[in-house]
């Protein structure tokens, strides 16, 4: 009975064997007998391996391959003038191939077979490659338990290196897309996302709010470098095709110190280089004016600047609101400067100001405030002193393409915080001025107020991220709309005064795309709400580079269905060929792969799918140099910011002016001071041409007659 | 101040430096001349040559011999003469060979006709200006995206230091054979009044407020039928117009025995 058992084993194995070695020399001979197809397919894979391929690469390039069947069928069909020929030509061209081969002439055997063999080699290397890739994502692949990891590692280095090579090659990773999308630069890997080469982002999502996230020194100053000039350059395109408004680009570096002059000074070239004319560095180059803003928000944001305590100290909280309130709403307008609104805070002045009549009430407030009013101007004089001149004006967001605005967030919070609710409001000012924008409802209760949502939000007329060519866009005698996008760095450090989910939701009202880069998702905001309450509503993405603690961001994209397949193993490190699978999930971006990207990779997760990008690190011009700051400069606002660089490139301007001062009716900021503008208008304001005729510039100099020498040419000229 | 590209005709592009064997200096003045005019009439290029019809002839039999030239009776009168790729090679100019457009060939000779009589003028000559070609500017401008903007037939460079009142300008020379709507011929001298860029500069610099025009003036050679229009287009630019100048073309920009189509 034993050995009867013993000898069924026997035969059992020997009949496996058999069985095996007969699929081995099938398959083999498949292989021989089809060897171009192999030899292809083999050549494919081998590349799809080395160059980290997706499989679909390999059927793009199959399906590439079919004009070149329809060609070679056609001229067999013209040839043979039969159709059964065509049906014939894949055997004819085989068993001819092998004649050819065996006379020696391999040139002409691989000329006749290819046709047919690239297009089936690559399918067939596409399939293959396929399958490999899905055993080993399943885990039922590889001789060793560990060759799934492997593999994908190795597989994620051939990637890389395959996106490195691209983003080196010049020319090969543009700015933009010929259809306006901002190429950020070579594919590394794609989950959930239409895999590509390179990484391009549509213009719509670039005026949807984004998050980026990275530790310093993994290439996040290099990204926002590029999507930055990639917005101004697809901006000024769209522009200039009549399909959206001009862009305006506000920067807030909220870390300040010499690291975001240099960036600054990099983004300038940057943009420069995209299509920016002129980039204005505040507060260290050009100034804002907070005068500008309209009286009431003016009133709000000069209190808010000031710390209030709580309970006895609210009583002069509001003996400083109705001061401030007398002195910004004089009968006069409202104070230009910071030493006319310091002025102000004086009873004398007050009381000469309201004498007019019809104003009892007022001269009443005063006469009963008045032991205050010193302590009230002390406040604010310490306060604009601690400011700087940089809010002190002239100059406004509409004087330049890009502001890039440096808050000293880490040196001078305090300092920061006020600046950075100045500027915000500024900003908010402007936006709600321009055309179709709802005005905000200066006056109204909460209008202003930190955080307040500004009327407009998702009426019609507000205008929308994305809505290029909004209405009024363009109007005549009208502010020009713009496109603008808020980029915040690290504004954590400075939104005690404005909490950013704040700026979030009153940018979207105003139709602001933002921008929010920190160095760790703790910096994204101060608390756990409020980050995921940032990081849900980047409706354009999230962009996140090496970071320690990647798993909320990584979180929000979501998890995708894979299968697990366990297998026996048979002994160190042989696998068994049974086991069992399972559907599991695991997450769509990979928080180990996130801790472990090197500089300039990141991980832009949109819409539950991730891709991997090596980004290309845009190159500006050269840094500027100094130069002799034109006396007309600060008309603008925009001091040197610019000039050096524009001078350089472009001499003087007509007039002797400052290249970087615009021409006259160019300033928003002015327009928008109207009579109290403190900047005497320049030149040629009495009345603007047609719009379709627009005056040339003047040349530099009177020009001289050259008719004796055009007379001498051509001849005299005659009348018509 | 407009950077010229060289003095004055013909420049010396890069790569011209070491002079093919062979090959005389008058040759290699007709090849630059022929390379930036797109293709030149055998009447045009010995006035070019300053020889006669039948020496320019043996000279353009030379440049085919070498296969830097090619050359055909492509419309009326005489033949013409482009250059080949290796032509172009050789000249070290980075443009597509191509023979003269049939619909071109009127305007072609129309412009080279200016450009002679230009160049003919004791003051160009003293002054040592430049032409730079249409061609060139199109070189300039690439393939890119974007090229919409109206080009000059030539620009007239004068540098600073010449003795003549407008040195260190640059003039845009239009040569106008058909009537086109007052309208378009306004928009046009508005472009060129109004650039300030160079062409293939940056889309932001091409039109710069503040920044000085790149043309100080433009300079119209027209037809008597063109005339008119051109004329009536300068009035309704008001002030600028005092840097539109007009003036006939010269004798001999006409293509035998009459012009067929034309910009």
């Amino acid at each position: 009975m034993i050995s009867r058992w013993v000898s069924l084993l026997a035969v059992r194995a020997a009949a496996r064997g058999a069985l095996r070695l007969l699929r081995l020399a099938a398959g083999a001979a498949v292989i021989i007998a089809a060897a171009p197809v192999s030899l292809v397919g083999g050549a494919a894979v081998t590349a799809a391996w080395l160059r980290g391929w997706p499989p679909g690469r390999l059927y793009r390039a199959a399906l590439c391959c079919l004009p070149m069947i329809a060609v070679w069928l056609a001229a067999t069909a013209i040839t043979a003038g039969s159709w059964r020929a065509v049906a014939e030509a894949p055997y004819l061209a085989w068993l001819a191939m092998w004649h050819r081969g065996a006379a020696g002439s391999y040139a002409s055997a691989a000329a006749v077979i290819g046709p047919a063999a690239i297009p089936l080699g690559l399918l067939a290397g596409g399939l293959a490659w396929s399958y490999r890739i899905r055993s080993m994502e399943t885990g039922s692949g590889g001789l060793s338990p560990g060759s799934a990891v492997a593999f994908d590692l190795r597989q994620w280095r051939h990637q890389v290196r395959s996106a490195r090579a691209r983003i080196s090659a010049p020319g090969s990773v543009p700015l933009t897309a010929q259809n306006g999308a901002v190429v950020a630069g070579a594919v590394i890997r794609a989950v959930n996302h239409q895999p590509g080469t390179i990484a391009s982002i549509p213009y719509r999502r670039m005026r949807s709010h984004q998050v980026v996230v990275g530790t310093t020194g993994t290439g996040k100053t290099t990204l926002l470098l590029r999507l930055w000039a990639g917005f101004m350059a697809t901006t000024l395109r769209r522009h200039a095709a009549g399909q959206g408004a001009p862009p305006l680009l506000v920067v807030l570096d909220c870390k300040g110190g010499a690291d975001a002059r240099r960036i600054a000074d990099r983004a300038r070239r940057v943009l420069r280089a995209a299509g920016a004319r002129s980039t204005a560095i505040w507060p260290d180059e050009a100034s804002l004016s907070l005068w500008a803003l309209p009286p009431r928000q003016l009133t709000t944001t000069l209190l808010d600047l000031i710390e209030h305590g709580t309970g006895a100290a609210a009583y002069y909280a509001d003996v400083m609101e109705a001061v401030v309130a007398l002195a910004v709403e004089a009968p006069c307008g409202p104070p230009a400067s910071s030493a006319d609104f310091l002025a102000r805070l004086d009873p004398g002045w007050l009381n000469l100001a309201y004498a007019a009549g019809g104003h009892d009430a007022d001269i009443a407030l005063v006469r009963s405030a008045a032991r205050q009013f010193g302590d009230i101007a002390l406040r604010f004089r310490t306060l604009f002193r601690r400011l700087g001149p940089g809010l002190d004006g002239p100059g406004g967001f509409g004087d330049a393409d890009a502001w890039y605005c440096i808050l000293e967030g880490t040196a001078e919070i305090s300092v920061a915080e006020g600046q950075a609710r100045a500027l915000v409001d500024l900003l908010a000012s402007y936006a709600a001025g321009q055309p179709g924008a709802v005005q905000p409802g200066a006056g109204q209760p909460g209008a202003g107020q930190p955080g307040a949502v500004q009327p407009g939000a998702g009426q019609p007329g507000a205008v929308q991220p994305g809505a290029g060519g909004q209405p009024g866009a363009g109007k005549p005698g009208g502010r020009r709309a713009r496109e603008i996008l808020l980029a915040v760095d690290e504004f954590s450090a400075v939104s005690r005064r404005l909490p950013i989910w704040q700026l979030y939701e009153r940018a979207r009202s105003l139709g602001l795309a933002v921008q929010v880069s920190a160095q760790s998702w703790q910096g994204l905001a101060a608390d756990e709400d409020e980050r995921y309450r940032i990081a849900a509503s980047a409706d354009g993405g999230i962009w996140l580079l090496r970071t320690p603690h990647p798993e909320p961001v990584t979180g929000l994209a979501g998890t995708r269905k894979l299968v697990d397949t366990t297998r026996r193993l048979l002994g160190v490190p042989v696998w068994g060929h049974q086991g069992s699978s399972r559907i599991r999930q695991a997450p769509v971006a990979d928080p180990a792969l996130i801790r472990s990207l090197d500089v300039g990779q990141v991980a832009y997760i949109y819409r539950g799918g991730v891709t991997f990008i090596q980004v290309k690190r845009l190159v500006g011009g050269p840094a500027a140099l100094s130069g002799a700051v034109s006396p007309a400069a600060p008309t603008t606002g925009l001091t040197a910011a610019d000039q050096p660089a524009r001078g350089l490139l472009n001499g003087r301007s007509a007039d002797g002016r400052s290249p970087t001062a615009p021409v006259p009716g160019e300033s928003d900021s002015m327009r928008a001071a109207g009579s109290r503008s403190p900047v005497a208008p320049a030149h040629g304001e009495s009345g603007p041409p047609p719009a379709s005729w627009p005056v040339p510039p003047a040349p530099r100099r009177q020009l001289a007659d050259a008719g004796e020498f055009l007379d001498e040419a051509f001849g005299p000229e005659e009348s018509p | 101040m407009i950077p010229a590209e060289g003095t004055s005709r013909p420049p010396a592009p890069r790569g011209t430096a070491a002079r093919p064997r062979g090959v005389a200096g008058r040759d290699i003045t007709g090849l630059l001349f022929t390379a930036e005019m797109y293709g030149v009439q055998l009447d045009q290029l010995a006035a070019v040559l300053d020889v006669s019809e039948p020496r320019a002839r043996a000279a353009a039999a030379r440049w085919r011999a070498r296969k830097d030239a090619e050359s055909a009776r492509l419309g009326p009168g005489a033949p013409w003469i482009w250059l080949t790729r290796a032509g172009l090679a050789s000249c070290g100019l980075p443009y597509a060979p191509a023979a003269p457009a049939l619909s071109r060939l009127a305007h072609i000779r129309a412009v080279i006709a200016v450009r002679l009589a230009l160049e003919s003028a004791h003051g160009y000559r003293a002054a040592g200006a430049y032409w730079r070609s249409e061609r060139r500017l199109r070189a300039r401008l690439g393939g890119r995206v974007g090229l919409r903007e109206h080009l000059p037939d030539g620009e007239v460079h004068w540098p600073d230091d010449a003795p003549v009142p407008w040195a260190g300008e640059c003039w845009a020379i239009e040569a106008e054979l058909t009537r086109k709507t007052v309208s378009r011929t306004a928009t046009i001298m508005l472009e060129l009044l109004n650039r300030t860029g160079d062409y293939g500069c940056p889309a932001a610099d091409v039109q710069v407020p503040g920044r000085p025009p790149r043309h100080a003036r433009v300079l119209y050679l027209c037809s008597p039928a063109a005339r008119p229009t051109v004329t009536r287009a300068r009035r309704a630019l008001g002030g600028a117009a005092a840097r539109i100048e007009i003036r006939p073309l010269p004798p001999g920009a006409a293509l035998e025995p009459a012009a067929g189509a034309s910009r």
